[in-house]
């Protein structure tokens, strides 16, 4: 617990420095961390959160002097485009290449999507960038099965500060068994990397369980109709769906779902736990609808509650979960830097690396440290459930989606 | 539920997804038969009309879904957002020919068809930027009367949604056919230049097919919104290409093709998720396209037409 308040003491006195004016010198070297979100489309909102995490450890690193001697610039790239509407797995490649051929970049941070992280993964590798993922979930990526595709290079270059669906959707599927005592299930997905991988693990821990699964089926997320899929569904009787994918679908499948089978327990990922799915599916449509976080819920935690007090000052806008990965994220890869630095060697992206696989970091959701693939070793993932909360923001997702437990362990 | 509630079912979906694809399908019709022109701004004129009744009903104090209106203040409501929807997509569609088409009336090629894709660019992006990337909650004031007829549901929008959308073509079709313009329209389509000896204003007529067509993507828009409860930027592409299929599959430049061929697709779509998959669907409404096309060349209802060179 103290490593929570390590953090937190840490923050304050980044902002107090911050207050007091910049102490950087000019003198100072320069290091690049690269940054890749997706910043236009549906999952905007939940970018500009994580954006924001992560400029907040960056700033409070070069307003306090975290790393003497070395003065650290955010390189932000944008995977999301209006064509696609979300992330566009080819934008972020140009982005991966773009990283890998600036000398000044030692480091990465993101990205959001795992179907960005797919295509970026085998160009980091290939340029020896790490990146650190705050959000990006899909198991394939650190998978040792799937090194030649993703880290030809060999060493693991995709850390993450969440856990994978390997444990999101078969936690989940548990839960469903366990904890809601659910028979029969259908199982949807939005054809994005993230969503398929989710609603495939899922699938295969809920036939383990013993859970009917009646079907399978795939959204079109650009389509707007599902009614036809829900008609044959609701034909079916199932006592719940699992949906894996992000707000797109989502949004339309909560409302449509509402009116075809308003008495089907729906649930989703972390995909469905967002403002998006707040505000764009509305009461009472979402409400009911389980989600899950790839993480310990640590918002509610009383040492979080300053990280997030000064992060609403800092950006006025509420921080969650997921914001706060992305903090600890940042917080891992500048401790990363910090170590390669105060050995006295070059920072290099080789030596970010190696300093990674070691990282032993005192972050807001405890202390993080990576297995042998680049994976979070704490593997909790969290349920919320929404349920409408009128005294807060509509699309306030820390107040809007009820904490309910931690989902068993698969 | 039995395998006929099923089918009544899926029959009710797709017509409902197959009245607004033959509202939107009218449009590329109309412009097409006309100029020859393929209108792909029309996509994003649809979008754009939905976010304009979005805002005309937010402007009556609907939103969410916590307002019901019934009797007259739901039609009056109603009417008021299916007019100022309307001429506003018209007026949309007019300044979009008016001003970016007509410079390019004689220019030979592509030209024109590259602007219109252009244009359908510059709608979204300004929607995207001003109005945001997360979907919309669109307000529904239609009260939830909902009929059961075996196991199957029958919602009241769900008419109300066929009944408007049938008014609005039988109004074009009568326009088309009897009205003066409307017969200028058709004299247009057949021979331009035969038409202009005659005395038919074409460039007045050309911009009386931009008002009609974008006017009833708005109203289409309207009625996704009613229909779905919400609207986004990115709605048009899925829906316009669709759309355009229907009229390809229609005969394009054939009215009563169009509305035939967005009713088919409908149906087609609401099946092949029933019976198939729905990740199955695009493939066979372009399956069945292709197929027509390769058979009737000219679609189901369309006849070649002879060479103008």
């Amino acid at each position: 617990m103290l490593t929570r308040r390590e953090a937190a003491q840490a923050l304050i006195a980044a902002t107090a420095t911050a207050t007091l004016g910049k102490t950087a010198l000019a003198a100072d070297k320069v290091v690049k961390i690269a940054m890749d979100l997706s910043l236009t489309g549906a999952d905007s909102e939940g970018a500009q959160r994580i954006k924001n995490g992560f400029m907040m450890a960056i700033d409070g690193s070069n307003e306090g002097n975290g790393i003497p001697g070395v003065r650290l610039e955010a390189l932000v790239l944008d995977d999301g485009t209006a064509t696609a509407g979300q992330y566009d797995p080819a934008q972020a490649a140009t982005n991966a290449r773009k990283m890998v051929s600036d000398k000044d970049v030692v480091g990465a941070l993101g990205p959001e999507m795992s179907g960005a992280g797919k295509a970026m993964a085998p160009i980091l590798s290939s340029g020896s960038l790490a990146t650190i993922t705050p959000t990006s979930t899909n198991p394939d990526i650190t998978d040792p099965k799937f090194a030649q595709q993703f880290r030809p290079a060999g060493k693991p270059i995709y850390f993450r500060t969440v856990t994978t669906d390997a444990y999101q959707g078969p936690n989940m599927a548990n839960f469903y068994a366990d904890v809601l005592h659910v028979k029969s299930v259908y199982v949807l997905d939005d054809s994005g990397a993230y969503g398929v991988g989710m609603a495939d693990a899922f699938e295969r821990q809920a036939e383990k369980k013993g859970i009917k699964v009646l079907g399978r089926d795939r959204l079109d997320p650009k389509a707007a109709d599902y009614t036809a899929i829900l008609t044959k569904i609701k034909s079916m009787n199932p006592d719940a769906i699992y949906y894996g994918g992000v707000g797109q679908a989502g949004v339309k499948l909560a409302k449509q779902s509402y009116d075809i089978i308003p008495k089907v327990i729906k649930g989703g990922g972390d995909g469905v736990v967002s403002p998006t799915m707040l505000t764009g599916a509305g009461y009472p449509a979402n409400e009911g609808w389980y989600g899950t976080r790839a993480s310990p819920h640590v918002v509610g935690d009383q040492k979080a509650q300053q990280f997030v007090d000064a992060y609403f000052k800092k950006y006025n806008i509420p921080a969650d979960d997921y914001t706060i990965t992305a903090y600890d994220a940042a917080l891992v890869m500048i401790d990363a830097i910090k170590r390669v630095a105060a050995s006295g060697k070059p920072v290099t992206r080789e030596a970010v690396q190696a300093a990674l696989m070691t990282s032993k970091v005192p972050t807001i959701q405890g202390v993080v440290q990576f297995d042998e693939n680049g994976d979070l070793k704490d593997r909790t993932v969290s349920v919320f459930q929404i349920k409408q909360d009128t005294s807060a923001r509509p699309d306030d997702v820390s107040r809007q989606y009820r904490y309910i437990g931690v989902a068993p362990q698969a | 539920m039995t395998t006929y509630d099923l089918l009544l079912q899926q029959l009710i979906n797709g017509l409902s997804l197959g009245a607004m694809y033959s509202l939107l399908a009218l449009g590329f019709t109309l412009v097409y038969g006309i100029m020859e022109l393929i209108n792909f701004s029309h996509f994003n004129v649809f979008m754009v009309g939905s976010f304009i009744a979005l805002f005309v009903l937010q402007s009556f104090g609907l939103s969410g879904q916590d307002v019901i209106l019934t009797g007259l203040p739901l039609v009056g409501v109603l009417f008021a957002a299916f007019v100022v929807t309307m001429v506003f997509c018209g007026g949309i569609g007019m300044a979009i020919e008016r001003v970016l088409l007509r410079p390019l009336r004689n220019v030979k090629g592509p030209a024109a068809m590259i602007t219109t894709i252009g244009i359908s660019y510059i709608l979204f992006n300004i929607i995207l930027l001003t109005v945001g990337a997360d979907s919309k909650n669109f307000p529904n004031p239609l009260p939830a009367i909902r009929y059961h007829i075996g196991g199957a549901v029958l919602d009241f929008r769900v008419i109300l949604i066929w009944v408007i959308a049938l008014l609005l073509m039988a109004i074009l079709y009568i326009f088309v056919q009897r009205s003066r313009i409307g017969k200028a329209m058709r004299a247009t389509a057949q021979d331009a230049e035969a038409a202009r000896m005659m005395g038919v204003e074409v460039d007045k007529v050309i911009l009386m097919a931009f008002f009609l067509g974008s006017a009833l993507a708005g109203a289409g828009g309207l009625i996704f919104g009613l229909y779905y409860n919400f609207t986004s930027f990115i709605i048009g592409f899925t829906a316009g290409l669709r759309a355009f299929t229907a009229a390809v599959l229609g005969g394009i430049g054939n009215v009563p093709g169009a509305m035939v061929g967005g009713v088919l697709i409908g149906l087609i779509e609401a099946m092949a998720s029933q019976f198939i998959a729905a990740a199955w669907a695009d493939v066979i409404i372009f399956s069945i396209l292709v197929l027509v096309l390769v058979f009737k060349p000219a679609g189901l209802f369309g006849r070649i037409a002879p060479s103008k060179s």
